[in-house]
């Protein structure tokens, strides 16, 4: 039961969240910036509408926004949000999720080659080759969590025996692992500094140029996909660094989705004071995570034997 | 072991049927097809329930009075005999609209005699015993194929392709010759099972020559040249059977010198991992970079090859390393990916060969659009590419699933194999990644979007025995992934004879495969629900129509869509300078300049390398004993003399 709801509100506020980041950065530029139910009136709108598919474009392309957002949503099922166990879990279901994201962006990404543009090709192209590098760096993750806990499920790094936590033994570790997963979180999500998600007509995006030919309930798929795996990322990262521990379930939730809630707000800080890179030096930001967590690995050779 | 013979004469009666029926085009596609279906049937009869038992056999026969001709099946020959016989019916019935051509009939005729050549050969290459058996066997498997490359022997390059094949398969053969001589010097012996006796220092040379031998088989990198060379040249069934079966014989080959000689050495192991990390990594790159599909997909079997060459070498590390469940599942992982990698990697092909066949081209460059005009051809191809860039709920995960399992209960270990493992893990990511990026390559810009040339706008669907099937493999790829219960129960006992794993027990791991069944159909019940969902939303709604939104730009043309060079340029750039890029431009001069030119080209540097250090070389040096041959027969018969006597005083 607890899970049950647990997951309805992640869903919940899914889209409540990025609201958070323009709020931010409206405060920052010093305006007032969007109401906080912004996206939920941007939804109903959404899903009011109809659509207008390009000529060029097969069934694929409409295949793409329900396949990501789908796999966006399984994440949710599997992650425990909230320090309540989640819906389903098994030793071995990173494997799975990780790679069913894969599949959301294969997707994404021929849903935007469909197209026949040329922009949504390049923003294509750049998907493919910068999701790979932040892989390198998830599975790096994932190496070390195996390493520290002997699990190979979400659930599981959380619970048992050895859990991963930023207060317990090994937290020097871990604080390298909060940066590179934060990075990692920019990456997948298109945030600045890797992507610009504050427009639509750029040519040097990634993500938001690979949607620009879906509309209406398509379009609203998209975005709450994008919503759901940003608070999957966030909810990883909160269950790194988030240090109350309450027995009350509900107090420790609300706990757990203000440390959320911080998560976003540093999001929106970063993408207030700093601008995108240039293409070319992405892949070496990417990238550093990666060392970093690779550090950290072999440095558990000495601290585990 | 009585019945296998039979269908192995049933599969050469029915190539020899084909052969002598030729006059009669259409009769004789049906009598091969439905007789070598019928062998490859009586094959599969029995090697199922006795792979599921786990029983061996044995047999041997006299030859010319001299040697033993001897036979033996244990789960690992049984396991490998089931995509021998199961793909290449698949690939025939796929060839009765493939080989259209009635004017090319005697051609045909002699092309399935070579087919079902080739079917005995590799079945009796998995059942082989001794040293005779097994390279009798070899060779006739490496002569079939190297006839079906040449099926196209009127175009030049072609013939060379067949030539480059025809030298590696047998530069390959020269290697397992040595190692055999060398395993024959110690034992004295031609049984397989006196491999034991070889002492333990020679065992590393012996591995290495045969990992060379086989590899050049199967594709690993350096020595994988041949096949992006002699697949497009092959017919698309042919490509099929020879990528999806053929290169699995070389891991076969592997896998069996690794178990008769049961080395202790630690850095054998070692050797394949690494091997199958460069060979994984470097074959997806060159994939990404190519344009002509075949070419592409003959890349992605290199990529293949060294994700099952990782699993293999896991399962190696995991036997020197005594971790059990390292091994077991490293080995297990091999083996299901071998099957895996047969039906889609088969599947591919024969898609790449109905787009050559109807659009005329396998340049994806010169393609697109093709998902509307060939839909079970589209359709069937995005699902084996998502097979084959290992994403779940298709089989390929499966696989790699395995690989991964074993990979992470090796983590436990320390130094070297410890770094080798994170390694692997890691090469398996970027190897997805990677796959990835090259498949949504293939089918985004083959089958999607507008066509690029009015050819591709022509395309229509190919004939009902083709697309029929290829729905069924993509099916059976989606069925494998979603159930794969008995499929990995089918790669276990693959292994259950394999005394170094043997015991391990599974069930724990039997309900993660449920969870992994139960995530999957969990997946697919809410990509259909969120369908549902999607379909109620538009119901009643005005769905508009038009041209693709242009950011503003009123004039687009088929020729501004993301071509496939500019699509991986990035990705591939990254991995120079071991996947060197050239490019050249013509440039702008004038104030009203002409027509401009860019070409951009991927060289593979272990073809620059040969033809730098080894051909280039041997022909400087081979062109100064030219005066040998000066035309005099006289002269010629003096040298035979001389060779006589030479032999007949020093030998």
């Amino acid at each position: 039961m607890e899970s049950v709801l647990s997951f309805c509100f992640a869903v919940a506020i899914a889209p409540l969240l990025p609201a958070v980041i323009q709020k931010t950065k409206a405060y920052f530029a010093g305006k007032q910036g969007p109401p906080l139910l912004i996206n939920y009136y941007t939804m109903i709108k959404l899903f009011r509408k109809g659509s207008v598919y390009s000529t060029s474009t097969s069934f694929v392309f409409k295949l793409g926004p329900v396949v990501g957002f789908s796999t966006s949503l399984m994440m949710l099922l599997y992650f425990p949000m909230a320090e309540v166990a989640p819906l389903f879990s098994f030793h071995g279901d990173v494997l799975i999720l990780f790679y069913l994201m894969g599949l959301g962006r294969f997707f994404t990404i021929l849903a935007a080659l469909d197209t026949a543009s040329p922009f949504e090709g390049m923003g294509a192209a750049r998907e493919a080759f910068f999701s790979t590098l932040a892989e390198m760096t998830i599975f790096a993750i994932l190496i070390l969590f195996f390493r520290l806990t002997g699990s190979l499920s979400f659930y599981e790094f959380f619970s048992g025996d050895h859990v991963i936590d930023l207060m317990g033994e090994y937290s020097a570790l871990l604080i390298l692992v909060v940066v590179g997963l934060y990075v990692v979180m920019l990456t997948e999500n298109s945030r600045v500094p890797v992507d610009d998600p504050a427009t639509h007509l750029e040519l040097t995006m990634i993500h938001e140029v690979m949607i620009l030919d879906h509309s209406g309930p398509d379009l609203a798929l998209i975005e709450m996909g994008a919503w759901f795996k940003l608070l999957f990322y966030s909810g990883f990262l909160a269950r790194l660094i988030d240090p109350f521990h309450v027995d009350n379930v509900i107090v420790n939730g609300l706990l757990f989705y203000a440390v959320v809630t911080f998560i976003y707000i540093t999001i929106g800080v970063v993408e207030s004071i700093t601008a995108r890179y240039k293409m070319p030096q992405v892949p070496k930001f990417i990238l550093t995570p990666f060392i970093l967590v690779f550090f950290v690995i072999i440095f558990s050779m000495g601290v585990i034997q | 072991m009585d019945t296998l013979f039979v269908s192995i004469a049933v599969i050469l009666a029915g190539g020899a049927l084909g052969l002598l029926l030729y006059r009669q085009f259409t009769l004789m596609k049906l009598v091969t097809v439905v007789t070598t279906a019928a062998g490859c049937g009586i094959g599969l009869y029995y090697v199922l329930p006795k792979l599921l038992q786990g029983t061996s056999a044995t047999a041997s026969y006299q030859w010319l009075h001299t040697f033993t001709l001897a036979f033996t099946l244990d789960s690992v020959s049984l396991f490998f005999l089931i995509p021998i016989f199961l793909i290449p019916p698949l690939a025939l019935i796929y060839s009765f609209h493939y080989l259209e051509n009635e004017k090319k009939r005697l051609r045909a005729g002699v092309s399935y005699f070579f087919f079902s050549i080739l079917i005995a050969s590799m079945a009796l290459v998995v059942m082989s015993a001794n040293i005779i058996t097994f390279l009798l066997a070899w060779e006739l498997m490496s002569l079939s194929s190297f006839f079906l490359v040449m099926y196209d022997y009127e175009s030049r390059a072609n013939r060379k392709a067949g030539y480059l094949y025809f030298i590696f398969a047998q530069g390959g053969a020269m290697l397992l010759f040595a190692a055999f001589a060398l395993i024959h010097s110690h034992s004295g012996s031609f049984d397989f099972s006196s491999f034991t006796a070889v002492p333990e220092q020679a065992k590393l040379l012996i591995f290495v020559l045969a990992f060379l031998g086989f590899g050049s088989k199967a594709g690993i990198f350096p020595i994988h040249i041949w096949l992006p060379k002699a697949h497009p040249a092959a017919p698309s069934h042919v490509s099929a059977i020879m990528s999806g079966v053929m290169i699995k014989m070389g891991i076969y080959g592997i896998f069996r010198i690794y178990l008769l000689l049961e080395p202790a050495t630690p850095a054998i192991g070692q050797i394949v991992l690494v091997t199958g990390m460069i060979t994984g990594i470097l074959g997806v790159v060159y994939a990404l970079a190519k344009q002509d599909i075949k070419q592409l997909l003959a890349y992605s079997s290199v990529e293949n090859i060294g994700i099952i060459l990782i699993g293999m070498g896991i399962g190696m590390m995991g036997v020197s390393e005594q971790n059990q469940a390292m091994a077991f599942f490293g080995f297990a992982g091999a083996f299901m990916h071998v099957f895996n990698h047969s039906i889609f990697k088969s599947l591919l092909f024969m898609g790449a060969g109905s787009v050559l066949h109807k659009a005329k081209t396998k340049n994806i460059e010169e393609l697109g659009g093709l998902m509307k005009r060939m839909p079970v051809t589209g359709r069937s191809f995005l699902a084996g590419s998502v097979a084959i860039s290992g994403l779940p709920p298709f089989s390929g995960f499966i696989g790699e699933f395995l690989i991964y399992y074993g990979a992470f209960q090796g983590l436990t270990g320390n130094q070297l194999p410890f770094i080798l493992t994170i390694l692997a893990i890691i090469s398996l990511a970027v190897i997805g990644g990677m796959a990835t990026a090259c498949f949504t390559k293939v089918v985004g810009l083959a089958f999607l979007g507008e066509p690029r040339t009015a050819q591709a706008d022509k395309a229509s669907e190919s004939g009902i025995a083709m697309g029929a099937v290829m729905a069924v493999m993509a099916l059976s790829c989606l069925i494998i992934g979603v159930y794969p219960e008995p499929f990995i129960r089918l790669a276990f006992s693959g292994i259950q004879n394999v005394s170094l794993v043997s015991g391990f027990n599974t069930d724990s791991f039997m309900l993660i495969v449920t969870q992994l069944s139960r995530t999957a159909l969990l997946f697919i019940a809410i990509f259909v629900a969120v369908s549902i969902f999607r379909k109620i939303l538009y119901a009643k709604k005005e769905i508009g129509s038009g041209g693709t939104w242009g950011c503003g730009f009123t004039q687009p043309t088929v020729r501004m869509q993301y071509t496939g060079t500019s699509y991986a340029y990035e990705m591939v750039e990254f991995f120079n300078p071991f996947v060197p890029i050239k490019n050249a431009y013509s440039g702008i001069k004038e104030i009203f300049p002409g027509q401009t030119t860019w070409q951009s080209e991927v060289t593979d540097i272990a073809e620059t390398g040969y033809q730098l250090y080894l051909t280039t070389p041997m022909l400087k040096f081979i062109s100064k004993l030219k005066w040998i041959q000066h035309g005099h027969i006289q002269l010629y018969i003096g040298y035979i003399i001389v060779a006589i006597v030479v032999l007949l005083l020093f030998l």
